[in-house]
């Protein structure tokens, strides 16, 4: 029964963001373009380093690495952040409180909609034009449904820091300031701008402990079959840390909701 | 409009009424002051990401393409204070969109100035001033390291290339802005043309074949930093024709742009809603 209103909100979400099919077209060149500029940047980098291998990546890891990164970033982008502040502005909130279903929960599903469509629509072409532009360096067999599984997981972790950071704007009253700083923090340290592998050894480990790289690095790995990811008990290493962040941020984020949901003000509507 | 073309206003008259619209933005902004403040965090940090991203690659990877670390910092801060300017005075363009489609842009039309320039001048902003302190402060590091002569002659060089870089991303966000006068979701056309600006930092000798032509002409991100600075790396028999062209180049773009704009005006106009 709460599987069925689940996935309708699911459907209504991928019906909704197939009417904007301008978007999802939107996010294939933006891919596309920064494929390009990904391409010569790193390309150039490695020719005049001489090496074939740094840490461990090759120019077609690193390729791989980057711009799939990207690519899940604009998959896995919520507007959270803007909708709950422009839903207290208009009053609406009120009535998504009002709804049969813990706020939570029916933010989570009506987005999931718009993650399927965008996953399907803009993820899938890239990741197969990058397979092509790199000859078979994606290893292609059981791990890519490995990655499938830790995408979900990854989708799960990133929707709960988000919501977090959100809730967090009910005291700030400042949107646009919150957003880039969450942006820009996830970025960097998730390795979605620059793989954790070229990270100095200090702050590597540092990263290690937080919650980012379970969004963008793990997945990432799983699929390159790096580091422990070889094998599949490190792969099942790996699911695990993925879901200890989703227990606790889920744990945390749902704490500091029911504290500050008393919080909001609507003024006027 | 009709009005504009019978007195001509000098630039005295404009630089005074951007002055008296800009008190009242600050006003406004001062208005909301957490938010001000949590957003100049924000760009501080946008700024500090940027940094920490260079510094990683150059532990990994101690040149490029024939350019080292003092050399890579100063063409990084010269982007950074070239992309002021369409931070600051340009950053409107992203209401465009919503302007034109709620028909609130109307009210630019029947103004006795000239449009493009109410439109910019009503909002600045402060938070690009983070980056370009952030750029003079890291472009002096790398000045210093080069060992570049300080003379009058060098800096007058510095700040006219610095003005010719500006012009390239203030034209293309004009172009990108302008376009939702024509079409819907306009919003990712800026978008995209906006991540470009962190490729400006590299230099533009990485790209080849079509697509060295594509972003020095069409999408023009390798006069955003790469070719001005050439000029004042090095001497002017050094740098490529491109560079010593480039002020009469940012000209012509930052012109094309605006009568691109102000023909989508017209266009707005003409459908009058």
């Amino acid at each position: 029964m709460i599987l069925r209103k689940m996935f309708s909100l699911t459907r209504a979400g991928i019906m909704e963001s197939l009417h904007f099919r301008l978007g999802t077209f939107a996010a294939l060149i933006g891919n596309i373009t920064y494929l390009i500029l990904v391409y010569f940047l790193w390309k150039a980098i490695y020719e005049s380093s001489g090496v074939t291998e740094v840490n461990g990546m090759t120019f077609s890891d690193t390729m791989i690495y980057l711009i799939l990164a990207s690519s899940l970033f604009t998959v896995l982008e919520m507007f959270v952040v803007w909708d709950m502040s422009r839903s207290i502005q208009s009053g609406k909130i009120i009535l998504d409180l009002l709804k049969p279903m813990p706020y939570r929960l029916y933010t989570f599903w009506s987005y999931s909609g718009s993650h399927v469509t965008m996953f399907v629509l803009t993820f899938i072409p890239t990741f197969v034009i990058v397979a092509i532009i790199t000859g078979g360096a994606i290893p292609m067999g059981i791990n890519l449904l490995w990655f499938l599984i830790s995408i979900v997981l990854a989708l799960v972790v990133n929707y709960n820091m988000e919501m977090i950071v959100a809730t967090l704007c009910l005291y700030t009253e400042s949107t646009w300031g919150i957003n880039i700083v969450k942006e820009t923090i996830v970025m960097l340290l998730s390795g979605a701008s620059i793989p954790l592998a070229f990270f100095p050894e200090g702050l590597r480990h540092a990263v290690e402990f937080m919650p980012f790289r379970a969004v963008y690095d793990i997945p990432l790995k799983i699929l390159l079959c790096k580091d422990q990811a070889a094998t599949l008990p490190g792969v099942l290493a790996y699911m695990g840390i993925q879901l200890i962040w989703i227990v606790a941020l889920s744990l945390a984020g749902n704490l500091f909701w029911q504290i500050s949901v008393r919080k909001i003000t609507v003024n006027g509507g | 409009m009709e009005n504009t073309k019978k007195h001509k206003r000098g630039l005295g008259f404009y630089l005074n009424i951007y002055r008296k619209i800009l008190v009242q933005d600050l006003k406004s902004k001062m208005s909301y002051r957490a938010d001000f403040i949590i957003s100049t965090i924000g760009m501080v940090m946008t700024n500090v990401a940027g940094f920490v991203t260079f510094y990683i690659l150059f532990r990994n990877f101690p040149q490029v393409n024939g350019w080292d670390y003092h050399h890579m910092l100063f063409l990084y801060a010269f982007s950074l204070i070239a992309l002021t300017p369409v931070q600051c005075f340009f950053d409107n363009n992203w209401n465009l969109r919503f302007m034109v489609q709620s028909g609130d842009f109307i009210k630019y039309c029947f103004r006795p100035i000239n449009v493009f320039f109410y439109f910019m001048s009503e909002v600045f902003d402060l938070k690009g001033l983070g980056q370009l302190l952030f750029g003079v402060g890291t472009l002096i590091y790398a000045w210093h390291h080069i060992g570049i002569p300080v003379t009058f002659f060098a800096i007058a060089k510095l700040l006219v290339f610095l003005f010719t870089a500006s012009l390239f991303m203030i034209s293309i966000m004009n172009i990108a802005a302008a376009t939702c006068f024509w079409i819907q979701g306009s919003g990712y056309v800026m978008v995209i043309m906006f991540r470009f600006k962190d490729y400006t930092r590299y230099p533009a000798s990485i790209f080849s074949g079509i697509f060295k032509i594509i972003f020095t002409f069409v999408i023009p991100i390798a006069f955003v930093a790469y070719y001005p600075a050439l000029m004042v790396l090095g001497s002017a028999h050094t740098a490529p024709l491109l560079s010593k062209l480039s002020p009469l180049i940012g000209l012509l773009f930052f012109w094309l742009s605006y009568k691109f704009w102000m023909l989508g005006v017209k266009k707005y106009d003409f459908t009058g809603s």
